[in-house]
């Protein structure tokens, strides 16, 4: 049997660049900055003030009245993922595809948890504190009464899966993955892997998130992960520039629609690009830290190098997981210095969307395996923005500021999660 | 190329009625009955009170020396799975870097791929912090929250409470560079964790993988989220031992619980070259889920059925050869109905006859966890030859006429399937084969 070629027909998006996938194209390459003030709670006081949101989305605008009616809990990260997955899923066609079996069509995301319903838990913890600990008597009185079934359920990670697999009548294997930042990139990777392995035709995978919340925005500022650059919001996402000074947060939902290449075929699908390498990795390192080395993210790109067949040499652009923190950019230029050869000069030209866009923790690898797909559509590589002041430990061809015109056949993509846990994916058109 | 089988090698589980296999696997013959009143905090005003408990666990002892510090920083569910990760490691024979000897695995092609729930904060931690963010008028207060508030958090509290952290930490203490995941589909994260590694092992991307998963809901959080589903039993709180009954006349609800199961899977060759103690082989592996599964109200099994019938196909083999059937088994009345029928979807009458296990009698549910406790005392179950009892049960409820008893029985075992579904929808299954010496 020869080895089941996996491609993709469908891509949608919702992100704060653009609610689809054009949009978001024509903003990434016209270099324009997402991060702003933060609208969504009150963070004028925290030590960062901004974030790179969603704006002005109606899922009503996205789906019909009676789609729209079946998911009125889902939370707001599961609201991006419907409509970008039913961009991908007219893009694909496989709707109007009578032969569709759904028990081979599955959902593989890499979606963040639901957060929380914020002021009602507070709420508890403030008027069920007795003694400096929460009064096991008062609390689940109060908590009964106020919190909601959906609002605490829908934070379960794998409720993303359901919505979609409820929306789009899929019956086969259904995945979620939480690998932090990483957690979109590995579902994809895996995704394609299962239609490799024969266990589905068909798979809608991507990733989903949002922690533009109050605990998520206090959980990377304890961690000193997120920019603090509250005086100039729209430029504070500076990947590989030596101004860096965190990662801005971001939110929204990339959605993929994953085939196997005869099955595309059989039903005259338009191929947007084929995946054709996998690779995973591990920095056993530490929690808070990645191997200074960049030994895991090396052996993840060429883990997928090796899978697709493929030499260093003729990977052609790296959209970078280029995070904007001090660590992660410098790490990540060494592993691609490892890999592709310490000549600066020999190594393909990478950038980083994230510096538009702020990091959609895990959406961000899906939205931006979206932009590879385009590059290699328009032959156009997305530019690294706010990209001034050089780093001498990043000293590769970032495609700085503008977007420019290459040969592109194969792309790389990474993502590197907090933690540890490395992805790499390779397409070619 | 021929296409590399998978052995599983070795055996890791922390539940509430034994912390290691051996301890587990006897407490579940004898019939021990873990659910108990709440002790791990006062379960005061909630309607259920009763919960599978860990007993004396300390994650500690599990943990190399020179790691101990970083147990500060793991939440219940990171503790469970790092100790379970050791006790697996142990039993296979495989020397990791956490031994401290020369490792007997290429770290490289070690992979780690551990299920994960929706960890809660605690409470009493977070609302330390939140209560000093508290305005005039009575109510939480951004300004204050974000102006000082906030510094009442450790730096590291974030890290507490993502879910890869159990795999992370995993990999950290043994070594393991090669791919790693978490998946987190609630009670089948453990499934299909394991059927996701037995693919790392086919397409030579790993060569040994620990996987399974670990959860605890056993917090304030825990109890609200089920209570609100109607999932719990309220009418056990005065005699909790005997009040989780899977599939039996009486069954009246769930209790929460804590604990894991994690599984060394090895390629076969591997473990044969090396003399491995092979418990089974995982001859197939089936997903599946149900579209419906966003109405979480009704009580489902989602789609076991077609993820059990997958898994047959995947291994060649029919609903005949399956010898024992481990089921997921949550004592919740609708939903016991409803994963009977699936059974019946796929054994047809044979579902009334073929020998059937549930454990959650004997430790509640452990949702993540259920699965990974649940797989590995399957394998266990095979290499033993015996069908371990279903504690709590006494006759079935209308509706989930199957083959369990509250007794032990010794039996010629080839396929069993366990197979498992979440709230939400999805399913998954996992064929185990024996592997004779």
């Amino acid at each position: 049997m020869s080895e089941r070629r996996v491609v993709i027909t469908g891509m949608g998006t919702i992100n704060p660049l653009g609610h689809n996938v054009q949009d978001t194209w024509k903003a990434l390459l016209a270099g324009k900055l997402a991060p702003s003030k933060n609208e969504l709670f009150d963070a004028s006081t925290f030590p960062t003030t901004f974030a790179a949101q969603v704006k002005g989305f109606d899922l009503s605008e996205h789906l019909s009245p009676a789609s729209a009616q079946k998911h009125t809990h889902a939370g707001r990260h599961c609201k991006f993922a419907l409509a970008a997955a039913q961009q991908a899923w007219e893009q694909s066609h496989l709707g109007d595809w009578a032969q569709l079996d759904r028990g081979r069509l599955g959902v593989y995301l890499g979606s963040g948890e639901g957060s929380l319903d914020f002021d009602k838990f507070v709420s508890l913890l403030i008027d069920a504190w007795e003694d400096g600990q929460v009064d096991t008597k008062k609390w689940p009185d109060l908590a009964f009464e106020r919190m909601e079934l959906y609002r605490e359920i829908e934070q379960e990670s794998n409720m993303v899966v359901a919505h979609l697999a409820g929306e789009f009548g899929a019956c086969g294997p259904a995945y979620n993955v939480l690998t932090a930042c990483a957690a979109s990139t590995q579902a994809i990777g895996e995704a394609a892997m299962q239609v490799r392995h024969g266990l589905v035709d068909t798979v809608i995978t991507g990733g989903a998130h949002s922690m533009v919340h109050p605990f998520g925005v206090t959980g990377f500022n304890r961690l000193t992960a997120l920019s603090t650059r509250n005086d100039d919001a729209a430029s504070a996402s500076r990947p590989f520039d030596l101004t860096r000074d965190g990662f801005v947060i971001g939110e929204g939902a990339s959605v993929l629609i994953l085939e196997e290449y005869e099955h595309a075929k059989a039903r005259g699908a338009e191929i947007l690009a084929e995946i054709v390498g996998y690779g995973a990795s591990a920095d056993a390192f530490r929690i808070t830290d990645q191997d200074p080395d960049g030994d895991g993210a090396a052996t993840s790109m060429r883990a997928a190098l090796a899978d697709a067949d493929i030499q260093p040499g003729q990977v052609d652009y790296i959209s970078a997981h280029g995070t904007g923190t001090k660590q992660n950019d410098q790490v990540e230029t060494r592993a691609m210095k490892a890999v592709f050869g310490q000549d600066a000069s020999k190594a393909p030209p990478v950038s980083s969307a994230k510096s538009m866009l702020g990091h959609l923790i895990a959406a961000a690898g899906a939205t931006e395996l979206i932009t590879c797909v385009l590059a290699l559509r328009d032959q156009t590589l997305p530019p690294t923005a706010n990209l001034h002041t050089p780093d001498p430990d990043c000293d590769l061809d970032y495609v700085p500021n503008e977007a420019r015109q290459a040969n592109v056949k194969i792309c790389m993509s990474n993502s590197f999660g907090f933690g540890g846990q490395n992805n790499t994916i390779i397409i070619t058109n | 190329m021929t296409e590399r089988r998978v052995a599983i090698t070795g055996l890791g589980v922390v539940a509430p009625i034994g912390v290691g296999l051996d301890e587990t696997w006897q407490a579940l013959l004898a019939g021990k009955q873990a659910v108990s009143k709440i002790d791990l905090f006062d379960p005061g005003h909630f309607p259920c009170k009763i919960a599978g408990q860990l007993q004396n666990f300390s994650a500690r002892k599990f943990v190399p020396k020179n790691y101990r510090k970083a147990v500060k920083v793991m939440a219940r569910d990171i503790e469970i799975a790092v100790a379970a990760a050791d006790l697996a490691f142990l039993d296979s024979g495989i020397v990791t870097k956490a031994a401290g000897d020369e490792p007997t695995v290429d770290s490289k092609r070690l992979g780690c791929n551990i299920g994960a729930g929706l960890i809660c904060a605690d409470l009493n931690e977070l609302g330390q912090a939140v209560n000093t963010a508290v305005g005039d008028d009575g109510n939480f207060d951004y300004k204050l929250w974000g102006k000082t508030g906030i510094e009442n958090l450790t730096p590291l509290w974030l890290l507490k409470y993502l879910p890869n952290m159990l795999s992370c930490h995993t990999t950290i203490i043994h070594g393991a560079q090669g791919p790693s995941n978490c998946i987190t589909c609630g009670d089948v994260s453990a499934h299909l964790s394991l059927g996701e590694s037995c693919l790392y092992i086919k397409r030579r991307a790993a060569d040994v993988v620990v996987t399974g998963a670990a959860e605890s809901k056993l917090n304030p959080m825990g109890l609200l989220r089920q209570g609100l589903l109607g999932r719990l039993c309220t009418t056990g709180n005065d005699n909790p031992a005997q009040a989780v009954r899977p599939f039996d006349i009486d069954h009246a609800g769930s209790a929460i619980g804590e604990g894991g199961g994690l599984v060394i899977i090895e390629d076969m060759g591997r473990a044969e070259a090396r003399g491995a103690r092979i418990y089974a082989e995982v001859a197939g592996f089936g997903a599946a889920c149900d579209p419906a599964g966003i109405d979480v109200e009704q009580p489902s099994a989602g789609n076991l059925a077609l993820a059990v019938k997958s898994a047959l196909t995947s291994a060649g083999i029919g609903p005949g050869d399956v010898d024992m059937i481990f089921t997921h088994g949550t004592g919740s009345p609708g939903e016991d109905i409803a994963e009977a029928a699936q059974w019946r979807k796929v054994f047809g009458d044979a579902a009334a006859t073929i020998p059937a296990v549930a454990i959650t009698g004997a430790i509640g549910s452990l949702f993540a966890g259920s699965g990974g406790v649940q797989l590995a005392l399957a394998a266990k179950a095979l290499a033993e030859q015996v069908v371990p009892p279903t504690v709590n049960f006494s006759a079935p409820a209308a509706g989930c006429e199957m083959n369990f008893a509250a007794q032990p029985r010794q039996t010629e075992l080839k396929y069993v399937v366990a197979a498992g579904y979440t709230v939400g929808g999805q399913s998954g299954a996992c064929l185990l084969k024996r592997c004779q010496a």
